[in-house]
């Protein structure tokens, strides 16, 4: 089966900051993204994994999948947007079946 | 006074605080207790659809009249000023930054639910009355100390023109206006308003009964989330919890007065009372961390949500309800 090359996105953010990042993407020309709601874990700001009553100690783990050019520009994007928030962003390579749908 | 401290103890041991004092000792000593996230979502809804309902069939008997129109008056005008006097204490008293200071201070205008839900289950135990229209109040009073948290960091930001600008964004004004607790506790409260007594018996075999006991469920959670957060206070430092301490005791003394000047009940007085002194930790936090995210969240939090909610939940709804029997109507 013949597959096509893409990059993979993930961005783990803290709940609050999400709806922010997700119209970036969109605007950034991606035509789709996967949201996993409360993931927990450790970092630079301690445990987090208070999913309960306020958005602010949850974080969502975002993954997208784009064309080289568009996660390049999701990428340099995301920078402003997480300057005071918890967040991880990281890009590898994939190989996708379905080359349209990204 | 032996009537007060009789009463503070009869609360301490009634089977909400209980619960919630469990919550707190399991969370603090980090057991793996845990109420599921989706659980605890219902439940809170549940609390708000009852407390609206309530609200607007007794409203429905009692017909309306000038002072609901005065009254919700009152409540915006409470959320609105009392952040005012909450940062000016903070700018005086502690050394925390503008961002900080307004961020909190926004929480003290705005209100908790959980503990104004708790307050009415401790009038109907004591069969003590209080004015439908009382739930409206509280659905009113939960965003605009948004706006006045915002102007007062705006205006202490000075001429950095685009942290002016963001401030206000589209997403923070539709939380102001479309929040989800304040939709569902104004679409059942007018529900309640419109279908009444009849509505009331179809509605009640869930929401009368079985109110008491989901309430002390949810406290239980509420404690986890309270024992959890007790790490942060070296955070938050002394000088922060007692503001939160005495921040609603200034509160308090605020609504009592306005409500006792429109000639509210002992329960009404009781009850804008607690809506003046508890302080928000679901919609104020994260409208904040979108306006303001340089301010820390772990110290607005911590002191909303593990200072002055115990400290309402335990002592100052009976205080409050004790003042109230003294200066209110007999």
């Amino acid at each position: 089966m013949q597959l096509h090359p893409k990059k993979r996105i993930e961005i783990v953010v803290e709940a609050s900051c999400a709806p922010s990042i997700l119209e970036m993407i969109e605007a950034a020309g991606a035509k789709g993204y996967t949201v996993l709601q409360d993931v927990s874990g450790k970092g630079n700001r301690g445990i987090r994994d208070d999913s309960h009553l306020t958005d602010v100690f949850r974080n969502v783990l975002i993954i997208v999948i784009a064309t080289e050019e568009i996660a390049h520009e999701i990428i340099n994007n995301s920078q402003p947007l997480l300057e005071n928030y918890a967040g991880i962003v990281t890009m590898s390579d994939v190989d996708v079946v379905r080359d349209e749908h990204f | 006074m032996a009537d007060l401290i009789q009463i503070a103890a009869g609360n301490f041991l009634s089977p909400m605080v209980l619960f919630f004092a469990l919550g707190v000792a399991a969370g603090y000593v980090q057991s793996d207790l845990t109420i599921p996230e989706p659980i605890s979502k219902a439940l809170s809804l549940y609390l708000m659809l009852a407390i609206g309902f309530k609200g607007g069939v007794a409203l429905a008997s009692s017909g309306i009249d000038s002072m609901v129109a005065v009254a919700l008056t009152v409540a915006i005008g409470l959320s609105l000023f009392l952040p005012v006097i909450a940062f000016s204490l903070l700018r005086a008293v502690t050394s925390l930054d503008s961002r900080n200071a307004a961020a909190i201070a926004a929480h003290y205008g705005s209100v908790s639910i959980v503990t104004f839900v708790a307050a009415t289950s401790f009038l109907e135990y004591r069969q003590v009355p209080y004015e439908g229209f009382l739930v409206a109040m509280l659905a009113v009073m939960e965003t605009p100390a948004i706006i006045t948290g915002l102007l007062l960091a705006r205006r202490s930001l000075g001429q950095a023109s685009s942290d002016r600008e963001s401030v206000f964004s589209p997403q923070v004004l539709r939380q102001v206006f479309l929040c989800g607790s304040v939709v569902l506790l104004a679409g059942s409260f007018m529900i309640g308003w419109t279908t009444g007594d009849g509505g009331m018996q179809i509605m009640a075999p869930l929401l009368k009964e079985p109110f008491q006991a989901v309430l002390a469920i949810f406290l239980l959670d509420m404690g986890l989330l309270v024992g959890k957060r007790l790490g942060d206070f070296g955070q938050v430092g002394k000088q922060l919890v007692m503001f939160g301490i005495y921040m609603p005791l200034i509160g308090a003394a605020i609504g009592m007065a306005a409500a006792a000047a429109i000639g509210l009940s002992v329960g009404g007085i009781t009850l804008v009372a607690v809506l003046a002194a508890s302080a928000s930790y679901i919609v104020v936090p994260a409208a904040m961390r979108l306006s303001l995210p340089q301010a820390n969240p772990a110290i607005y939090v911590t002191l909303s949500l593990a200072v002055t909610f115990p400290f309402n939940l335990a002592v100052g709804i009976p205080l409050y309800h004790a003042i109230a029997g003294m200066i209110g109507p007999a």
